[in-house]
Order: C-alpha cells, then structure tokens, then sequence
C-alpha cells in the first residue's frame, strides 16, 4: 500500500521543465544540411527515361556498382520551347566505406569522373573532397571541406578550384535552436557574399531560414506526420507538379517511379527505374 | 589558364616591380622566382588532375581489394 504512493511522490511532476544545461548542448546539425529535412520531401531525384542499378557488394566495406541510364537530357535553348535530346549512358563505381574513411567513384561512358572522398582525420577534424573531372580542359570542378565539429559547434573552411574560399560556422543556442554564419569569396568571378541561417527543431517539426548577399532568402517548414512515408509529391508557384515513388520490392530490390508535369511550359517528364542491391 | 587567387596576385606583383623601372638584381629574382613559383604550381595542379582523373577508380577498387575480408578476383570481374 505504501510502496505506490512513495513511488509517486519520487516522481517529478508534468508540469515542471527540465532545467537546461547550456553547457550540455547538443552538436548541431551542420551548415550545408540544414534544410535537410524540407530538401528530401521536396527535392526527390527526379529524372525522365529508365534508370537500372545494380550494386554488387564484394565485402563488407567495398562495392561495385554499374548503373544504366537511357532517357532525353535538356539543353538549354533560347526559346522558351525545351530541346531535349536522347542520351544514353553507362556510368560503373566503386565504393569503400571505412568508418574512418569513404572512397565514392563513377566515371561515365564520355570519360567524367566523380569522385567523393571522406576522411577523418582525427576524432573532431574530417577532411571531405568532392570532384568532377573531364578531358575538356577548364571544366573540371574541386572543392575540399576542413571540417571541425566541437561540444556544441561546427566550424567549416572550404577551398575550391578557380580560387574559390568558404567558411562556416553554426553553434547550438538552446538545445532545439541553432544559429549559423558563412562567408565566401569566389576568385574567379570576383564574388564575395555573407550569410546567416537558423534553425529551430524539435521532435515534431523543423524550421530552418537562410539568408544570404547573394540574394538568396530561403524558408523552410516541415512537420512529422507519420513514421513511414514513400510517397512523395510537390506542387510548385512555378507551375510544376511532382510525384515520386519508391516502392520496396524485395529484400535488396527497389522500384522507382518519377513524374513531373510543368503545365507552365508543356513539359512532361516520366521515368521508371530498378535499384538492385543493398 | 586556371587563374587562381595566387596567380593573380603574383602577376600584379611582377608588373608593380617592372613598372618600378628599378632593375637591380634582387627585384629581377624575385620576379623570376614568382614566375618559376607559379608555373612549377600550375604543372603541379595539371599534372595531379590527370592522375586524379585515370587514378582514382583504380585506387579505390585496390584499396578495397586489400580491405578484409580479402575478396577474389573472379568477384569483382563477374556480374553475379
């Protein structure tokens, strides 16, 4: 009889909040995922044709991959009519995944290569590099990111080709709100910029605003309805409509379905594609 | 040319020092080490961008053959 209510009593009550610890705060997410969440239900892969993967794993860190692409690519064009011209491309890959470090390679049929590497440096250090590589020259593209996360920041410094130079910095305020800054120099189109974003979560929702000098002004709002979701759809001030589909198959084997009809400029796109492999 | 940040600058500096119209000996050096610098630094560049782009699948794919466990060759030629 007594054991219950001395429970009880050792309880804390609903009503009172849990002191915060500001010097316990969370790392925050960091500065380029920001919109993480308003990015993956409102920007899907969308393409136009068939799309086949195939990942084959040789071990645990290492896998091949070939995937097969058959579809029109734009070109941009002066009037407001789309060219479109059929393409058709066999792009193969490597990936290592390391805990300390990945290595992510593809190279295409027209000799592009795309490389990503993540490094880890120390506990707190991660070097990442991020490239495109063609035979034509001048075209190719390099960026690399210093990252430094601390207790309850991230520090960023980029270095990209074209003498291009990064750097940004978030820290969390309170355990659900964040606050960011960047700056950026780009040597070679003589372009500097400021930006700041913030961002605000909790377990049901997420609110993100960026803005930049570069005239950029970018709000986000996402709200958890449910645990699953595969269906995902957009409609757009533009006059575009969006549907994507990912629909599991079988263990290793996914089946994706993309639409997007731009009633604006009478453009419709379908695709359809199989994913094989983990 | 790949202008960089660096490259600028350090053409700006050579065109300052020959403008000075001052040819002594030390200002003519260190215009033809600024000028070595930067083509040694753009041979450089070039010369690891083609490595990068012939190399890196093959360096993947040799590191991950040596990861464990070791996997055989006939897995990572057939499709299967």
């Amino acid at each position: 009889m007594d054991a219950p209510t001395a429970f009880n009593a050792t309880k804390p009550t609903v009503e009172t909040k849990e002191k915060v610890d500001y010097f316990n705060l969370p790392c925050p997410i960091p500065y380029e995922e920001m919109h993480r969440e308003a990015l993956i239900s409102l920007k899907p892969e969308v393409f136009e044709g068939m799309r086949f993967d195939f990942t084959k794993g040789l071990n645990q860190k290492f896998a091949l991959s070939h995937s097969v692409f058959m579809g029109p690519t734009e070109i941009p064009s002066q009037s407001s009519e789309t060219i479109k011209i059929p393409t058709a491309h066999y792009e193969f890959g490597a990936n290592y995944l390391d805990p300390k470090l990945m290595l992510f390679g593809r190279v295409l049929t027209d000799g592009r290569v795309n490389a990503r590497v993540k490094c880890d440096l120390s506990d707190n250090l991660t070097l990442k590099a991020n490239a495109q590589l063609t035979s034509e020259p001048h075209m190719s593209h390099c960026m690399v990111n210093f990252d430094y996360k601390g207790k309850d920041y991230r520090s960023q410094f980029q270095l990209g080709n074209g003498a291009l130079f990064g750097a940004n910095y978030i820290q969390s305020v309170t355990p659900n709100l964040s606050l960011g800054g960047e700056v950026f120099w780009a040597g070679q189109h003589r372009k500097s910029g400021v930006g700041y974003a913030a961002r605000y979560s909790t377990d049901k929702m997420v609110a993100t605003g960026q803005v930049a000098s570069t005239g950029i002004v970018a709000l986000s709002y996402v709200q958890k309805v449910s645990e699953k979701c595969r269906l995902r759809g957009k409609i757009d001030s533009n006059g575009c409509v969006t549907a994507f589909l990912e629909e599991r198959l079988n263990m290793g084997l996914n089946f994706i379905l993309s639409a997007e009809v731009d009633h604006r400029k009478k453009d419709y796109k379908f695709g359809f594609g199989l994913t094989v492999g983990e | 040319m790949a202008s960089k940040g660096v490259s600028l600058k350090v053409k700006g500096k050579s065109s300052a020092s020959k403008s000075k119209g001052s040819s002594s000996s030390s200002s003519s050096d260190e215009k033809s080490m600024c000028k070595a610098l930067k083509d040694w630094s753009n041979w450089g560049l070039k010369k690891a961008k083609v490595i990068a782009h012939y190399g890196f699948i093959p360096l993947v794919i040799i590191i991950g053959m040596n990861s464990e466990p070791k996997p055989s060759l006939s897995q990572l030629l057939s499709p299967v």
